[in-house]
């Protein structure tokens, strides 16, 4: 272990192990790569790194996504149940249309964090957030680090209960 | 010269009867909502003669500009569609005509591909049209079959020319388009 040869190798060996690992770095969202500021649905403007120490589910949906009307029907429930224990959602809505997106809204009797980034896949959120399909959620941890990517519905309630402690 | 210039300019408005199909309108299908995934919008535009492709959410179709001066290539815009894991439930191809002839169970040439057009009536076709494209898989099995049975030439089952079309000169194994208009 004295020779300095060795000590290199043991080195490059970990690095290689490291790099070996396809995980990469955790995303984090005060990476500004991945932050964005987007029009929240009171006429304020929201920004994703703003939300850094809370346990956060980010939400990329639109109004004409079937599947992610669903899902806002079980999103409703969660939110409910673990608000007052510290869960927050940012929905963001890849919707064109104002009209479209605020009917939603009031329809789904969403009371959580609303934006819109109008662009449908070419808005700057679904870009950064590399969202490929609808819906596509994000599990977010007071750290700031996505510790969850689309969990099915029990999974995230179990991850839910863990990130807030319960 | 100028009298030769103004033939020249005279025999081209003459043939230039159809220039080029210049865009498309596409709806996908399948088990998953089509419009909730990226991957059709990805795959057409990654089509050579594809300029630009607009997603219409109020239609639920794909908008479609091809290239000026390309050759459009309607079974490439299918495989497209189907290689991203759906498929085509609606195919309108938009084109500039000037006095173009058409008839029902009649064949003709356009932009360099067949065409047998299934409903018409006999008339002059002038300036922008749309032709929906009926062959099979490019619409659902269910409007399929009530295309075909529109007509009795073999064409239909296979969307290559058969015999029935060879006496107008079309080789038996060209791609044969079927469209309503």
């Amino acid at each position: 272990m004295r020779n300095p040869r060795s000590l290199i190798l043991i080195f490059a060996f970990a690095l290689s192990a490291l790099a070996g690992n396809a995980q990469g770095p955790i995303p984090n969202i005060a990476d500004y790569r991945l932050d964005f500021t987007i029009a929240g649905i009171k006429g304020d403007s929201i920004k994703l790194s703003s939300l850094k120490g809370k346990v956060l589910i980010l939400d990329f949906w639109a109004s004409w996504c079937t599947p992610c009307r669903f899902a806002n029907k079980h999103l409703v429930k969660l939110y409910n149940k673990y608000k007052g224990k510290g869960l927050e959602i940012l929905s963001v809505s890849l919707d064109e249309e104002l009209k479209d997106w605020k009917k939603a809204v009031t329809k789904d009797k969403i009371t959580w964090m609303q934006g819109i980034d109008r662009g449908g896949w070419d808005s700057m959120a679904a870009i950064k957030w590399q969202v490929d399909a609808l819906p596509s959620s994000f599990v977010v941890n007071k750290n700031g680090d996505v510790v969850a990517i689309n969990p099915e519905k029990d999974d995230l309630e179990k991850k839910i209960k863990e990130l807030l402690g319960l | 010269m100028k009298k030769c210039f103004l033939f020249v300019i005279a025999t081209l408005i003459y043939i230039a009867g159809f220039s080029q199909f210049s865009r498309a309108s596409l709806q996908a299908s399948g088990l998953t909502c089509a419009m909730c995934s990226k991957a059709v919008k990805v795959a057409l535009e990654k089509v050579p003669f594809v300029k630009e492709v607009k997603v219409n959410i109020k239609n639920q179709e794909y908008s479609i500009a091809f290239k000026e001066d390309s050759k459009a290539d309607f079974d490439e815009l299918k495989k497209a569609v189907e290689d991203a894991g759906f498929s085509v439930a609606s195919l309108k191809v938009t084109g500039n005509f000037t006095g173009i002839n058409v008839e029902k169970d009649k064949h003709l040439q356009l932009d360099g591909k067949n065409f047998h057009f299934l409903n018409s009536n006999t008339q002059v076709l002038n300036g922008e049209k749309t032709l929906t494209i009926v062959d099979k898989d490019f619409l659902s099995a269910k409007e399929y079959k009530k295309f075909s049975a529109a007509t009795k030439m073999e064409c239909i089952k296979t969307g290559k020319a058969e015999e029935c079309c060879v006496k107008e000169g079309i080789h038996s194994e060209e791609r044969v388009y079927h469209v309503i208009i």
